[in-house]
């Protein structure tokens, strides 16, 4: 309540900002083909040499003084329109911009003006365009998001197959993934070989690994923002995909043309389409697919209102029979409204549901049966304004209110008959945030962007709690010694935090800047995970009077420089260090599924992640592509783990070398590679060994985490594309579009390994023989992988 | 079975057919291991069954040294009842120290607590533990199941038995096919009372089916499929040891540190970290591994006729 009060606090102050000399020239830049949104497009005034980009919603607004002038605006990839104006009073502009045009080069890694690499004061950001997604090698050539922004530097992962991505030493659950606004929480299928988001429904991707603006909080090492296409306002058109693993269909279309519009875009796998033909494994109901559903609806209600409606459903079935199996998946559902107070005021409310489950079922009638689900659910208010207050300030402020209903498991066994339900208690929480920035420039050199956030975290009743012991030993299991109940809306634990964020730029000359930026985050729910990779299974809990929230200290300072008349070559070096409280990790042997006092196995450390990231890029010319490099640490230090020293964390890559290549010849081939170089993850060898009762059990002596690193990983992907001819035999133009993708994963075929593990090897000893013991190393995919893909769009 | 196993079950089932559709690989290798001193290990598990009683001391060593460890001879070796009875473990052989109980008497008393005491080169290793009542097995089934899933089609054995009343009681089902023990790491089978956790609280129960029907030994043919537990003319017994609460979350460690059967499973598995021990050395700067336990054993048999 408080905080809604400061909010309400921060909408008066605005009012009083307004000044009546000066004018302003405000609309929407629209794509003149489809009608979507250009985010990120330019609109720049020559006689004050300045100027503004668009935001996630196509929307600009700058006021001057009265005068004519000159306005540029500009997109990559699309025709500049240059238009004198008579700016005498206020004037809405809005535009469509054409693709195409004397400026046309591919578009490669971003949307933005062709130096805000170099001239923006965003930091430690990078953009993913759709089309470069769709570009890349693939993993059985499926585009896949997740898969992509692992090109970039400060991004890694565990391994092949392993689900979400680590940036800046970020664990898997320290990275918020938001699809239109709303919290993603698992952004895999089949365990983490694909990535929940459908290439046909996403416009834009966006991933934040420094400098995060107050407007985002709650995750403390990245955001990843993912925009989906509105749907074309202009005709009705499709796309779709027979690929190796999915096969996807997009539709979309005016619904009243220029002003609403709609896009349906499905993926299902059909591996299991293909098996019913050839064994009966999946007669009985058994099933094994996944398949997601996007949606999203605009309307445009006037100049000054717009409203989306966006939804994305997904979900993994994995089932022995009609009764056992599991699956798990994702809801969620978002409301947006675009209010313009003003030419200068603009407003975007957000109105969110997201919801993860997973579902397993056991047992062969109602006589003896397992059943368990979880789920996190959400629903979320998220007002948020942008105040241009001229075109040296530009002022964010809004705030958040978000609910959270954890469900850890709701379980019951049936044993002979007798039922017993073993559910946990339903865990409640509301998180609320309030948030003011502006970005600021000074004179021709200095941009700053500096804010404030404040965040609130309320776990709340009804509910029980518990105090816990002190543990025996550090890193031991802790035991409850006291239980209490708390009432519906009686606060159990509650923590704030105060998060500044602030960045600036300094700019050299036309083509060089020095950055640097420093931010608090606060998260305040944790994905518990003590496996190597994240699991569906992984369940979230919400900080508690057990759990501290944790929080994320970053600071990093850049140095950006362009090449070449047409910025050809973009170049940066980053260098980041990031401290962090609240770090996670277990005790071994850790108990996370349905145990009641979970709080007593999980430990509590600090964190700590630096490196240098290098990030070249060249823009132009049919060969082209980009090359990321980062040399990092990421070591965590809890007490009771590796005798309390700092140990390197399962992700931590000291060399991470990616390069990714396109060639476009003028032809209907073009084709892309993607060669990646990371050193060897940590991981813990035994030393010795022991035997009791028949089981030899191994012994590090010495009792150290992740002392030992597997080999470096190395693989090269390739991929070509074949567009379709787009004229007919008679000379006509064809009508639809297609291409077929060839790509080749993992193209010499190298066995990286994934994992070293040790185990007594896999056969009955005899009572008079000792075990024998062995060391294997696991390649996830340790062959080459080809696949083919049509698309199609018309 | 630990919860986290039950789910790793069915998490394996995809992960198999993950497997049939990726095919990961594996290569068996001999990384260079760093070297330590070999320390005292002790297996001290002992229980109410008739017949002797062993205890043995040993050394760890090297992980990949195949060989039989090391007795280590000349300690004294007792275990001590509340009541202060001793029994007196004597050396046989190498490492190995025994007790033998004086005609048809067994070993301990259920509700009494004991106290192992070893003495080996000047220091003292101290463990306690208590032997705890265990429930009768009342019977064994076995069923034809056609197949399903991943499992065969074939005869499968389950084993009838309810949990003793109150919370906190800790099995170890140990089941012996043809007389020998099936001692898989991933045929470790343990019940916190019904079920399979503390945090289930299941009590009071028949045990649950994946607990019944974990007797049941998978056993792959040279082409990789699973083959029926149990044919015509196979026996089975089942023992059903009451084990401490610490020996329960001891064993559920052994299952994790041990039972690693690679491939996809390797992207859930749990880093290796040292089991946990209830031995207490006099002298804190001294290592040791191991575990005592005292059991009362139930247990049951079945042949399957032809």
């Amino acid at each position: 309540m408080k905080n809604l009060l400061l909010l309400l606090a921060v909408f008066g102050c605005c009012q009083w900002g307004f000044s009546q000399e000066k004018v302003t020239i405000s609309g929407y830049l629209t794509d003149a083909a489809n009608g979507e949104s250009l985010i990120g497009a330019t609109v720049f005034i020559q006689e004050t040499a300045n100027g503004t980009v668009t935001n996630v919603y196509g929307f600009y607004s700058i006021t001057l003084e009265p005068g004519t002038y000159n306005v540029e605006y500009r997109f990559l990839g699309y025709e500049t329109i240059y238009k004198e104006i008579e700016l005498l009073g206020n004037q809405r502009i809005d535009l469509e911009l054409s693709e195409g045009g004397v400026e046309l080069v591919e578009v490669v890694v971003t949307g933005e003006p062709e130096d805000l690499n170099v001239s923006g004061v965003q930091m430690s950001t990078q953009k993913l365009d759709i089309k470069t997604i769709q570009k890349l090698p693939a993993f059985l050539g499926e585009a896949d998001v997740i898969k992509s922004i692992q090109t970039l530097p400060g991004v890694s992962t565990v391994g092949e197959g392993a689900s979400g991505f680590n940036v800046r030493g970020g664990s898997v659950g320290q990275s918020l993934v938001l699809l239109d606004e709303a919290p993603v929480y698992n952004s895999s299928h089949l365990l983490g070989f694909f990535s929940v988001f459908n290439p046909d429904a996403v416009k834009d991707v966006q991933l934040i690994k420094g400098g995060i603006p107050s407007r985002y909080g709650g995750r403390i090492a990245s955001i990843l923002d993912v925009r989906m296409k509105e749907g074309n306002s202009k005709k009705f058109a499709a796309q779709g995909g027979i690929g190796t693993i999915f096969s996807r269909l997009a539709v979309e279309g005016p619904i009243v043309k220029d002003k609403a519009s709609f896009i349906v875009a499905g993926r299902r796998s059909y591996a299991d389409v293909f098996a019913k033909a050839f064994t009966d494994v999946l007669d009985d109901g058994a099933a094994l697919n996944f398949w997601d559903l996007t949606l999203k609806t605009n309307y445009n209600i006037n100049a000054k209102n717009r409203i989306f409606v966006s939804g994305y459903l997904g979900r993994d079935n994995f089932k022995f029979d009609a009764q056992q199996g599991f699956s798990w998946g994702s809801q969620t559902a978002t409301v947006r409204w675009n209010h313009l107070f003003n030419d200068r005021l603009f407003a975007n409310f957000t109105f969110f549901y997201s919801n993860y489950d997973y579902e397993l079922a056991f047992g062969e009638d109602d006589l003896d049966k397992f059943t368990w689900n979880s789920t996190i659910k959400n629903l979320d208010f998220k007002p948020e304004l942008t105040y241009f207050i001229n075109p040296n300030n530009k002022l964010t402020f809004g705030g958040e209110i978000l609910q959270y209903t954890f469900e850890p498991a709701n379980a019951v066994a049936v044993s002979d008959g007798e039922t017993q339900d073993i559910s946990l208690n339903e865990k409640q929480a509301l998180e609320t945030s309030v948030f003011i920035g502006n970005d600021q420039k000074i004179g021709e050199k200095i941009d700053l962007q500096y804010g404030l956030r404040y965040s609130n975290f309320a776990y709340l009743g009804p509910g029980k709690y518990y105090e816990f012991a002190p543990a025996a030993e550090p890193g031991e299991r802790r035991f409850p010694t006291e239980e209490f109940t708390a009432e519906s809306g009686e606060t159990i634990a509650n923590y704030g935090t105060l998060e500044p964020r602030f960045s600036i730029k300094y700019q050299l000359d036309d083509q060089s800047s020095l950055k640097g930026s420093y931010n608090r985050t606060a998260q305040y729910i944790h994905l518990i995970s003590n496996t190597t990779a994240s699991n569906p299974l992984d369940v979230w809990t919400p900080s508690t009077n057990n759990i501290k929230p944790e929080i994320g200290d970053q600071v990093a300072v850049g140095y950006f420089r362009n090449f070449g008349a047409d910025n050809d070559f973009e170049t940066s070096a980053e260098l980041y260090y990031r401290k962090t409280t609240g770090q996670i990790d277990y005790v071994d042997g850790a108990d996370i599924l349905i145990n009641e006092f979970l709080e007593g196995d999980l430990l509590e450390g600090i964190g700590r992640a630096y490196g240098m990231e290098l990030y070249i890029k060249k823009n132009t010319g049919k060969f082209n592509g980009y090359l990321s490099y980062t040399l990092a640490r990421t070591e965590l230090q809890v007490d009771g783990i590796n005798e309390g020293e700092w140990y390197p964390t399962r992700f931590d890559q000291t060399h991470n070398f990616k390069l990714t290549m396109f060639y476009e010849p003028e032809n209907r081939w073009s084709f892309s590679a993607n060669f990646t170089y990371v050193s060897g993850t940590p991981t813990t060898f035994p030393t010795s060994r022991f035997a009791v009762q028949g089981y030899t059990i191994p012994l590090n002596f010495g009792n150290g985490r992740n002392n030992v690193r597997i080999p470096d990983f190395h693989r090269l992907d390739v991929a070509a594309t074949l567009q379709g001819r787009k004229v007919k035999r008679n000379g006509q133009a064809k009508k639809n579009e297609s291409y077929w993708v060839f790509s080749v994963y993992n193209l010499y075929g190298r066995r990286n390994p994934f994992s070293i593990y040790f185990s007594q090897v896999d056969e009955r000893f005899a009572v008079n023989e000792p075990a024998t013991t062995t060391a294997n190393r696991v390649a996830i995919i340790g062959s080459a992988f080809p696949a083919i893909s049509y698309n199609f769009k018309f | 079975m630990s919860p986290q196993k039950y789910n790793f079950f069915l998490l394996m089932g995809l992960l198999i057919t993950l497997q049939i559709s990726f095919s990961s690989c594996e290569d068996e290798i001999r990384p260079e291991l760093e070297e330590a001193p070999n320390i005292m290990s002790i297996d001290a598990w002992i229980n109410n069954k008739p017949g002797q009683q062993v205890i043995k001391v040993q050394q760890t060593q090297p992980y990949f040294d195949n060989s039989f460890p090391t007795g280590l001879t000349g300690a004294t070796v007792q275990v001590i009842d509340e009541n202060q009875q001793v029994f007196d473990f004597v050396e046989t052989e190498a490492g190995n120290y025994v007790w033998t109980p004086a005609g048809d008497e067994t070993f301990g008393q259920i509700g009494l607590a004991y106290e192992l005491n070893i003495e080996h080169e000047g220091i003292t290793y101290s463990a306690v533990g208590r032997m705890n009542g265990v429930p009768p097995v009342d019977s064994i089934s076995f069923e034809f199941e056609e197949a399903d899933g991943p499992f065969p089609e074939g005869y499968f054995a389950e084993f009838w038995s309810k949990d003793l009343p109150g919370q906190g009681d800790t099995y170890w089902i140990k089941t012996f096919k043809n007389g020998q023990f099936l001692g898989k790491p991933e045929e470790i089978n343990l019940a916190f009372d019904a079920g399979f956790s503390s945090g289930g609280n299941i009590d009071g129960l028949v045990f649950i089916t994946p607990i019944r029907f974990g007797i049941n030994p998978f056993e792959e043919d040279e082409d990789g499929d699973f083959l029926s537990p149990y044919s015509p003319g196979d026996s089975v017994f089942v023992e059903l040891h009451s084990i401490s609460n610490e020996a329960f979350y001891f064993l559920t460690e052994v299952q994790l540190q041990t039972d690693r059967p690679g491939g996809f499973a390797e992207l859930f598995a749990t880093p290796l970290s040292n089991v946990p021990t209830n031995i207490t050395p006099s002298d804190e700067n001294v290592n040791v591994v191991g575990f005592f336990n005292v059991s009362a054993v139930s247990g049951n048999g079945k042949k399957l006729e032809e």
